[in-house]
């Protein structure tokens, strides 16, 4: 059978807003949500809406997230057609080819498509945080009979200056592309979700490609390329939980979101599962002085200690008198005895030592980092707010 | 390696039947998140062995569903991994470990394997045992049939040569004799019989009662720690559960909890399976509650074993005592009214 369509999942991104815990993985690897990794929305996405080829277009630190995705089989890819494939830039003739540009980067693997030769490529981006079935985008690109179809979603007006805005007509399509405007005319943002039929799409890389002055991406450059041309584009409107994680805020926000029933995340939806790779742990074991609110637990936790509005990670030991206040712990973190943390991501597998006390009462949250610790030491262990 | 395995599903527990009623005792529900018969595939694997015949009866189907391939065991392999060798006729359900009728049926299985020694084990026994050391210390000894016990208890898993075992499968019903353990029992000559000593994690599963308090037995953290070793990991069939979420409200106290669970009521003293939901103001104290358990808003229960998919209405009250506890079976509605 012919493949429809083939996702191409662009997971190359450094992700340097958010400090340490990008330094040996790419952004889509940063875990989320006290078990799932990043990546996992967009490929949960994929396997929900039944595309069953997956391109992953990586570049930087590509070894994590190579070894985490593996032949694909959690997302039920490990298939004999089809499935996924790692695409890393590579040397051909005439030298190595870094990826430049979102567009540049499935330039240069139009070999692969090439060879599953799809009716349709949807481009994704492995750092945004939503459930989205792309199988009705791609109904919807299918009856406005498109020639690219983005998808869109109403961000707040004072915002609109972070993204890339749409501005359309009644019938939703798209009169103009403007990239962080000053002053918008319009506040739905491109969501990085894009439906192109193959073979025009095919005919702007190659276009592209040989413009010296073009940067090479999605939003700077094809998009507005084809509408200069004037190909039918049209913006699908999406409307349900979307976030795109850049920051330390907001991957904070991102988890905190999965903590109240009002936010639209939710992962207990049986309909619409994200999957990821499950690691073989015991049960969470709650003792006699554990006491747990609003917040979200993964196995092999043991908690000893207070835990409110926060979200832990795998195999995470909690100590007897440890209050953790709206945090995010990663896994295999011991939190020690007495430890008081509020407003803070605790990056993977950290020793949080006894009696540290870091509660944040800024309006930023704080990465905590091995600095951070030993100023604490160093200031004779007293408590220590990380905005000072 | 040496040493193949022989996992006896098979074996019938009369005290177990209330939770047997649709499976083999080797797929019971245990540690919120396990199945009897992980514990026996994780000490095989752990212990290095990568040939593996599991030996069922019937109803098997939730055993087979459990097992599959034998992915989840890194057992689906392409030379030797996981076999499933089910009694062709009525040749199931006996009492001891290591029947001699049901291995004979598959009597060309043994033929085939490689392994110059056998480890037959059931699944009935929850330990962290290494059958590897067992044979070493086997082969040291020079013994027929290797034991392992722990002080006076049996563990009822025996190390045994293929040849020798190949031998029986042609005696067995001459000598009188119905299992391997049955053999080890009556000390027949003129083998020779050696013992494993076992020190470490113990729980023997044979009848409602110590599945009970072995259960609750895990909620003590040193216990679990004994159990839950990080270095020999306890393997189960992974399910793409979140992580479990505490709504406002909750409660819980000294409970294990597998996850993807919703918590909003308290939870003390016991083991909340995968994907189960405690509603508001409901109390569970001293019970264990399978897989995808609901229980309803004001419920009220202590002492209760609530099988798979068990749904408990608003407001139920139900009290078990630690000597008889309350079994609800597998898809169980329960309302107010069924008991007054």
């Amino acid at each position: 059978m012919k493949t429809e369509i083939v996702a191409m999942l662009l997971a190359g991104g450094q992700g340097s807003r958010l400090k340490s815990l990008t330094y040996n993985i790419a952004k889509p690897a940063i875990p989320f949500g006290g078990k799932y990794r990043i990546i996992d929305f967009p490929l949960s996405n994929c396997m929900n809406s039944e595309i069953r080829t997956v391109g992953v277009l990586t570049q930087y630190q590509p070894h994590v997230l190579h070894n985490y995705i593996g032949l694909g089989t959690p997302w039920d890819l490990d298939r004999r057609n089809g499935g996924v494939t790692m695409l890393t830039p590579y040397a051909a003739m005439g030298g190595i080819k870094w990826y430049d540009g979102t567009a540049n980067a499935i330039y240069q693997n139009i070999n692969y498509l090439m060879e599953h030769d799809p009716e349709y490529v949807i481009i994704l981006s492995g750092d945004h945080i939503y459930k989205m079935d792309y199988g009705m985008m791609l109904q919807f690109h299918k009856e406005q009979q498109a020639d690219a179809t983005i998808s869109v979603i109403e961000v707040p007006w004072e915002e609109t200056n972070r993204f890339g805005i749409m501005n359309t007509n009644e019938n939703m399509q798209i009169t103009e592309f403007v990239e962080k405007p000053k002053d918008a005319k319009s506040n739905l943002a491109s969501m990085g979700v894009y439906i192109f039929q193959w073979q025009k799409l095919k005919d702007y890389l190659i276009m592209d490609n040989e413009n010296e002055d073009s940067s090479h991406d999605f939003g700077h450059d094809i998009i507005p390329l084809m509408l200069g041309k004037g190909e039918k584009l049209v913006a699908y409107p999406y409307k349900g939980y979307w976030k795109d994680v850049g920051t330390v805020d907001s991957l904070w926000e991102a988890n905190m979101d999965l903590l109240d029933p009002e936010s639209g995340l939710n992962l207990h939806d049986p309909a619409w599962r994200i999957f990821s790779s499950n690691p073989q742990l015991p049960p969470q074991v709650i003792t006699e002085t554990g006491f747990i609110q609003e917040s979200f637990i993964n196995e092999g936790c043991v908690i000893e200690g207070e835990v409110m509005k926060s979200v832990v990670f795998q195999d995470v030991h909690i100590k007897e008198g440890a209050a953790v206040r709206e945090s995010v712990v990663m896994s295999s973190v011991v939190i020690g005895n007495g430890v008081k943390l509020s407003r803070v991501i605790v990056p993977p597998s950290f020793n949080v030592p006894d009696n540290f006390e870091l509660e944040n009462s800024g309006s930023e949250i704080v990465l905590l980092t091995d600095e951070i610790i030993e100023k604490w030491k160093g200031s004779g262990e007293h408590a220590f707010d990380g905005n000072r | 390696m040496r040493l193949m395995a022989i996992v006896d599903a098979s074996v019938r527990m009369p005290g177990l039947e209330e939770l047997t009623m649709y499976r083999t005792a080797a797929s019971i529900p245990f540690g919120g998140r396990y199945r009897l018969i992980d514990f026996t595939l994780s000490n095989v694997v752990n212990s290095g062995i990568n040939s593996v015949g599991i030996f069922p009866t019937n109803p098997f189907v939730s055993l087979l569903d459990h097992v599959g391939m034998g992915k989840s065991w890194d057992l689906d392999r392409r030379k030797d991994g996981l076999f499933l060798l089910p009694p062709t006729h009525k040749n199931g359900g006996h009492l001891t470990v290591g029947a001699f009728a049901p291995l004979e049926e598959h009597r060309s299985f043994f033929l085939k394997s490689r392994q110059e020694h056998i480890v037959i084990t059931n699944s009935f026994t929850v330990s962290q045992i290494k059958y590897h050391k067992m044979l070493d210390a086997h082969i040291k000894s020079g013994a027929d049939i290797t034991e392992a016990v722990s002080g006076d208890r049996s563990l009822k898993s025996y190390i045994i040569s293929r040849k020798l075992l190949l031998e029986l499968l042609d005696v067995y019903k001459e000598k009188r004799i119905i299992s391997v353990e049955d053999l080890v029992n009556l000390k027949k000559k003129p083998y020779t019989y050696g013992r494993f000593e076992y020190e470490g994690y113990l729980a023997v599963i044979d009848s409602v009662q110590s599945y009970f308090n072995e259960s609750l037995a895990l909620l003590d953290v040193s216990r679990w720690n004994d159990l839950f070793l990080h270095e020999c990991p306890i393997y189960t069939k992974v399910k793409d559960e979140p992580p479990t979420r505490y709504l406002k409200g909750s409660l819980v106290k000294r409970a294990l909890l597998a996850n993807g669970g919703t918590i909003e009521g308290t939870v003390t003293e016991s083991i909340i399976g995968r994907a189960v939901e405690i509603r508001k103001n409901a109390k569970v104290d001293h019970c264990i509650i399978m897989q995808k358990c609901v229980i309803g808003e004001g419920c009220d229960l202590s002492y209760v074993i609530a099988d798979k998919d068990v749904h408990i209405e608003p407001g139920v009250i139900l009290h078990g005592t630690k000597e008889n506890p309350v079994v609800l079976r597998k898809g169980e509605r329960v309302l107010k009214e069924d008991v007054g």
